[in-house]
């Protein structure tokens, strides 16, 4: 049997892991652009904050490889993929065969529509390499220009924010986050954001660049103008299966998967953020492109992969952030359609303390909710979305900031021995 | 192995159990210096109220698999297989609280630790008190539980002990089977005081 795994980021490393314990005999062979071991994707930005050396970085040790018997093949993307024939290639010429495939190549940033983007100090925040490039440049800098306020915008502004420099947001809706938070989490973030001396500039696009070999500014679409020596473009991400023949694997947004993470195409596994599943809350095929489904995607696809069947029930997006003195913890459903008669919507807002949550029911069961600051019983909220119990009495008792574990149990006591 | 085994119909709420276990996780080791210790030593146990005002004293499970575990983002939760603890390293935590978002029991808390590096806030979460037992000694929480709600037994002793009361609750003799009738009588005031405070 003959593995092969396109990307060597954590769904495709845990998968890698997985099939190794499952299946010692096997060849595996993992083929991923970045060249570098293991590393922990989400922490880049915390590198470019500086609060995290480059050194924490790497998930696994350098003879990763060497140990679990995983035949590397580094540096270069897949760019062809047959899956009748069973076959696949390389941008630089190389050929292989599998005869199970796991496509885990995770997502890549949305490019933008603007005249000049070549310029140096140009950066997207994908990965390792493009940070360190950053982070090189950065005396240089004082003007920092954000495009977006999705996560990978809104944490590159607060990177930069910390290290000092003035940093303009350039965004489209209202608020920052606006597909993980609600509107009051939103304006939460953003009072937060501009007290520490973010601006932020809503509605209009970036157009060009202007400048010699670096950029120097920012042309807007209203003929606007933004003087800046750096730009990161956070226009949020796309799945990236480019080499994913579409008329023999179906995609939708991402590529589709069943519980098994099995595409429509025999022996071809997807996992992570390229791979589009079920979402429980959402209750419809969903990318949810965040580190925690990429880890448990990995482990189904590998698992199955190796021949035992394991059905993942459904995937959930959420997400945590946490800005200077401020927490924000969101999951599943958090903009709920207003049209749907089975949602019932509870907040509780405490504008003293800072403290806010809204829970959003489908009949009575949670299907999302959104908290900023008081997180720590999050868990307990996203454990109950998941499991899908009803919440029969008193849905209320889920809002009180001293909400905890024992609460749950209304009579019933939780079983003595766990 | 031994485990501590929570039974929460026998808490009274007296939160001795969370002194104990800042004391057990403090530099000085006593409750009385370890109050004035900077950064103040946390409890990892937290007694919760529930809805009949009872007490349930909330502590980490040590799940296999863990969740926090698996969505720990640097790599900091790890197991430790000799005394099945799932444990956190203080100088890998990132603070991101992506355990929080994945514990089901609520149980992780952020905040310095005179375990962790000076002025470092970490996840912090009950150890089974590992330091204790290299040194013979049992969890700081079940030491100082007066009613037992908090033991420290084998899992499989207990369950029997549980299996057993409940079928002998149901032989005729039921009576006699009530092992601990003082809290069966409290934990019902309880229940009804809340039932008529409620319906008031
Ligand atoms: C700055 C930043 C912050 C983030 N913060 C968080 C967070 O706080 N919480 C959270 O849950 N998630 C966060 N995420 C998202 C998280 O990093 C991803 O969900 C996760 O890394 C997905 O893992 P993956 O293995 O599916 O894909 P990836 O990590 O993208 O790995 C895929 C790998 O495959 C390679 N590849 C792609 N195409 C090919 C090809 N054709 N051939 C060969 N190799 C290929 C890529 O180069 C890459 O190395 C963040 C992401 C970024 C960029």
């Amino acid at each position: 049997m003959h593995y092969v795994v396109i990307g060597n980021g954590v769904a495709g490393t845990t998968a890698g892991e997985t099939l190794r314990r499952l299946d010692p005999q096997s060849a595996i062979t993992m083929l991923g652009d970045e060249n570098f071991p293991p590393y922990c994707r989400p922490m880049i930005s915390m590198v470019l904050e500086g609060t995290v050396s480059e050194k924490a970085l790497p998930i696994r040790s350098a003879d990763f490889y060497d140990t679990l018997r995983i035949h590397p093949v580094l540096g270069t993307r897949v760019s062809q993929l047959d899956p009748e024939s069973k076959n696949l290639a390389t941008a630089d010429g190389q050929s292989f065969s599998y005869d199970k495939l796991l496509i885990a190549s995770g997502s890549d940033p949305r490019a933008i529509d603007a005249e000049n983007q070549n310029l140096d100090n140009i950066f997207y925040m994908r990965n390792y390499a493009q940070v360190r490039q950053m982070i090189n440049a950065l005396p240089s800098f004082k003007n920092a220009l954000v495009l977006g306020g999705g996560l990978v915008g809104f944490k590159a502004a607060y990177g930069l924010l910390r290290r000092g420099l003035q940093v303009t947001m350039l965004i489209s809706s209202g608020y920052p986050l606006s597909m993980q938070v609600d509107e009051t989490a939103g304006q939460m973030i953003l009072e937060v954001l501009k007290s520490r001396g973010l601006l932020v500039r809503v509605g209009s696009q970036v157009i060009g660049f202007e400048g010699g070999d670096r950029v120097r500014g920012a042309f807007l679409a209203d003929g606007g103008h933004i003087p800046c020596e750096l730009v990161v473009i956070g226009k949020g991400v796309f799945p990236a299966h480019g080499f994913v023949p579409r008329d023999k694997i179906k995609v939708d947004a991402g590529i589709l998967v069943n519980g098994c993470m099995e595409t429509s195409a025999a022996d071809v596994y997807a996992a992570g953020d390229v791979a589009e599943f079920i979402d429980i809350a959402r209750k419809r095929p969903w990318v949810n492109a965040i580190w925690p489904e990429a880890v448990a995607q990995g482990e189904v696809a590998g698992t199955n992969m190796a021949g035992r069947r394991f059905v993942y029930k459904g995937s959930l997006s959420r997400n945590v952030i946490r800005i200077f003195d401020t927490d924000v913890m969101t999951a599943g459903l958090v903009h709920p359609p207003s049209d749907d008669m089975e949602i019932q919507v509870l907040t509780e807002t405490d504008r003293r303390r800072r403290l806010y949550r809204k829970l959003v029911f489908r009949k009575d069961v949670l299907a999302g909710f959104a908290m900023v600051n008081r997180i720590e019983q999050g868990g307990i909220l996203t454990a109950l979305i998941r499991s899908g119990l009803p919440v029969e009495k008193d849905k209320s008792r889920l809002l009180a900031p001293d909400f905890n574990f024992a609460r749950l149990m209304p009579g019933s006591r939780a079983c003595p021995i766990h | 192995m031994k485990e501590v085994i929570v039974h929460p119909e026998r808490c009274l709420g007296c939160m001795q159990c969370m002194l104990a276990c800042a004391t057990a996780h403090s530099k000085s080791q006593t409750l009385f210096s370890a109050a004035g210790e900077t950064p103040l030593p946390k409890p990892r146990v937290h007694v919760g109220v529930g809805t009949f005002e009872e007490g349930f004293p909330n502590r980490c499970r040590h799940c296999n698999p863990a969740p926090c575990m698996m969505a720990c983002l640097p790599g900091a939760i790890y197991r430790d297989t000799a005394t099945n603890t799932v444990l956190i390293d203080p100088g890998i935590c990132i603070n991101c609280a992506s355990c929080a978002m994945a514990c089901p029991y609520g149980v992780i808390r952020y905040h310095e630790d005179p375990a962790a590096p000076l002025n470092k806030v970490v996840a912090v979460k009950c150890d089974n008190c590992i330091e204790r037992r290299q040194k013979g000694m049992i969890p700081a929480c079940v030491e100082v539980c007066k009613t037992g709600a908090l033991t420290f037994e084998e899992p499989a002793a207990a369950m029997k002990r549980k299996t057993d009361e409940v079928a002998q609750s149901l032989s005729s003799d039921a009576e006699a089977a009530l092992k601990a009738p003082g809290f069966s009588l409290l934990n019902r005031t309880k229940k009804s005081r809340t039932a008529i405070n409620t319906a008031r």
